[in-house]
């Protein structure tokens, strides 16, 4: 077998022992070091690059802005936003029809604002909504699946854990995504909105009634969720002006939420070792992913793959539009059982080699961003697609009256809604890529 | 109390308190970043950036890290991909823990051993920081025992699956 054979064969036995249960960091490590193995013909060279890698890796300073983001989101579920986020959504939105599912949408987005991942965003929001939902008449499948794809916002709103990892991958301009995200985030909660709109059209019976909430209170709910946009304008504001690096935005994130929640009186002895908890799972899960994705990688690029690949493709004489709509669609399978970070970790290092030898009439810069953005919203949407996807479990495990046959019915329209939005962003880049003026 | 239960709670306090130290470690490179921008931001008051910030977060992150590890693995916090369970059955899938387990425990084995290497690499270097000038090795130093308490814990989740393992034989037999 050839090198390039190697290479290629593993991407099957990767799939095989994914579906087995194989947790997927270490399916990465073990395939990436027996890949090496084989292809060096000697343990030598893995072995002189495990002596840094793993420390190199978890001091890396661009990487240091993932566990503080999640510290950020822990304080910030803890600090009681998510609850003043709800409250003022709904006393705007709540009386519409299917009203009360459109400000869980709307609270997510605004959580998602000020947390980098759509796991906690999922989470934090269901405790909130979910009560309200039920105490509305609202169907449990209209509630699950507004709260799942809500989730998503999470990441597709900035700050995101997910864009960080594309940006180091890709070396694109962090700052740069974080702006360039914020409007396809804004479409991607304006898409939701309106599928919960036609979905209570079809099924009337689908959402209960609420009456208008009176003017005064509802400028008394908006004004209490200043602490997000301060903190919001802060992070991103500050790290695209340049006045802190990513990492150093990530870390007045997480003080600024910390603080609030002390304010709030949220932040007590018992909440505090909990939120260092789940951050230590998360930031422990994510490293080892990437760990294992890093010596994946180095096999690859030890077999020269990507290199072949951007070469195989170009040679083709596919056109440009036609490679990046299977990659998207491809990403789409892929999402039905992989999580996002996986599936960038494991593909962005060879697709992106490849595109970017195809000419889109964009400069690299732009293009760089345009395909991150792209390829965020097709990995978070197989974060709502069956069978695995993560948010279901999350919010399923919060809402045990509704069946799991009914969240996944649930997510149908806002799947649909999903997919028209990756086609107009793709369809038109200028979306995208107003933001940060290119 | 059984042996296997006082070895569990034992190893779960450890896992914890060091997932806990090692947030406390996030917590003070947090407030390092947010004092030495601010430093640096009332410049002209006199103040300034703590020097070598970059590189107290660098070696923080790194101890936090490894300190997380062994938490996330003794509650099973790894991604894996669950669509097969119901054709594996009960018996193949706790089969499959063990033997996940057993790699995992392999896994922590290399990194640590490697580790070590790579520790007595900077020695004989002697490798120093770009600003602060302290010995790279030291970063290393910090994390080997932390990287020991992870290669310990993945062990135990091998004894803790083949106990699952045995149980789930005798639910199916019974």
């Amino acid at each position: 077998m050839s090198d390039l054979e190697i290479a290629l064969w593993s991407f099957p036995l990767l799939l095989v022992l994914i579906a087995l249960r194989m947790p997927i960091g270490l399916t990465m490590l073990l395939l990436g070091l027996g890949g090496s193995v084989l292809v060096n013909g000697t343990w030598l060279p893995v072995l002189s690059q495990m002596k840094s890698l793993a420390y190199d890796t978890f001091s890396n300073y661009s990487l240091g802005i993932i566990p503080l983001f999640l510290l950020m989101g822990q304080f910030a579920t803890h600090g009681g936003l998510s609850k003043a986020l709800f409250d003022a959504a709904e006393s705007w939105l709540g009386h519409r029809k299917g009203g009360v599912a459109m400000a869980a949408v709307g609270a997510c987005g605004g959580f998602g604002a000020i947390c980098g991942s759509s796991l906690a965003t999922a989470a934090t929001m269901a405790q909130v909504a979910l009560p309200e939902l039920r105490r509305f008449g609202y169907a449990g499948a209209l509630s699950t699946g507004a709260l799942a794809a809500g989730g998503t916002l999470g990441i597709l709103i900035p700050p995101s854990v997910v864009l960080v990892i594309y940006a180091i991958l890709t070396e694109q301009n962090i700052a740069k995504l974080f702006v360039a995200a914020i409007i396809p985030g804004i479409l991607a909660a304006v898409g939701y909105m309106l599928a919960i709109t036609i979905y209570v059209r079809i099924r009337p019976d689908s959402a209960g009634s609420r009456d208008p909430a009176p003017m005064s209170e509802r400028f008394r709910a908006l004004a209490r969720i200043w602490p997000v946009l301060a903190v919001f304008c802060v992070v991103v504001g500050g790290i695209y002006a340049g006045i802190f690096t990513p990492t150093e935005g990530a870390a007045f994130g997480a003080a600024g939420t910390g603080l609030i929640a002390l304010l709030n009186g949220g932040l007590t002895r018992s909440t505090l070792v909990d939120s260092l908890l789940q951050t230590a799972s998360a930031t422990a899960m994510i490293f080892f992913i990437v760990l294992g994705a890093s010596v994946f990688n180095s096999f690859l690029a030890f077999a020269q793959l990507p290199q072949e690949a951007a070469g195989w493709v170009t040679d083709q004489n596919f056109t440009p539009y036609a490679v990046l709509i299977s990659i998207l669609v491809l990403y789409l399978m892929l999402g039905c059982f992989m999580d996002s970070l996986s599936m960038i970790l494991l593909t962005v290092p060879i697709f992106f080699p490849v595109v970017t030898q195809l000419d889109f009439g964009m400069t690299p810069e732009a293009f760089g961003l345009w395909f991150g953005i792209l390829v965020l919203i097709v990995v978070e949407v197989g974060l709502i697609t069956p069978p695995v996807g993560m948010n279901l479990f999350v919010i399923n495990s919060m809402a045990r009256n509704v069946p799991m046959a009914q969240t996944y019915r649930g997510t149908v329209p806002f799947l649909l809604s999903d997919l028209i939005r990756v086609v107009v962003l793709t369809a038109f880049p200028v979306i995208t890529l107003w933001a940060v003026g290119l | 109390m059984s042996p296997y239960h006082s070895i569990s709670s034992g190893l779960d306090q450890l896992c914890r308190g060091l997932a806990i130290l090692g947030g406390g470690v996030l917590v003070a490179v947090m407030v390092i970043v947010v004092v030495s921008v601010s430093g640096r931001a009332l410049i002209d008051l006199g103040l300034g950036p703590i020097p070598g910030d970059f590189e107290l977060v660098e070696v923080g992150t790194a101890i936090a890290v490894f300190s997380f590890l062994p938490w996330c693995q003794l509650k099973r916090g790894h991604v894996s991909v669950d669509v097969l369970q119901t054709v594996i059955g009960r018996r193949g899938d706790a089969v499959l823990s063990v033997l996940y387990n057993l790699l995992m425990t392999g896994v922590a084995g290399l990194i640590l051993w490697r580790l070590w290497a790579g520790m007595q690499d900077k020695i004989t270097y002697s490798e120093t920081t770009f600003i602060l000038q302290f010995p790279v090795w030291w970063g290393y130093a910090a994390c080997v025992p932390i990287a020991g308490v992870f290669v310990l814990v993945s062990a135990w989740t091998v004894v803790r699956s083949v106990v699952d393992c045995m149980s789930a034989g005798q639910k199916d037999a019974a």
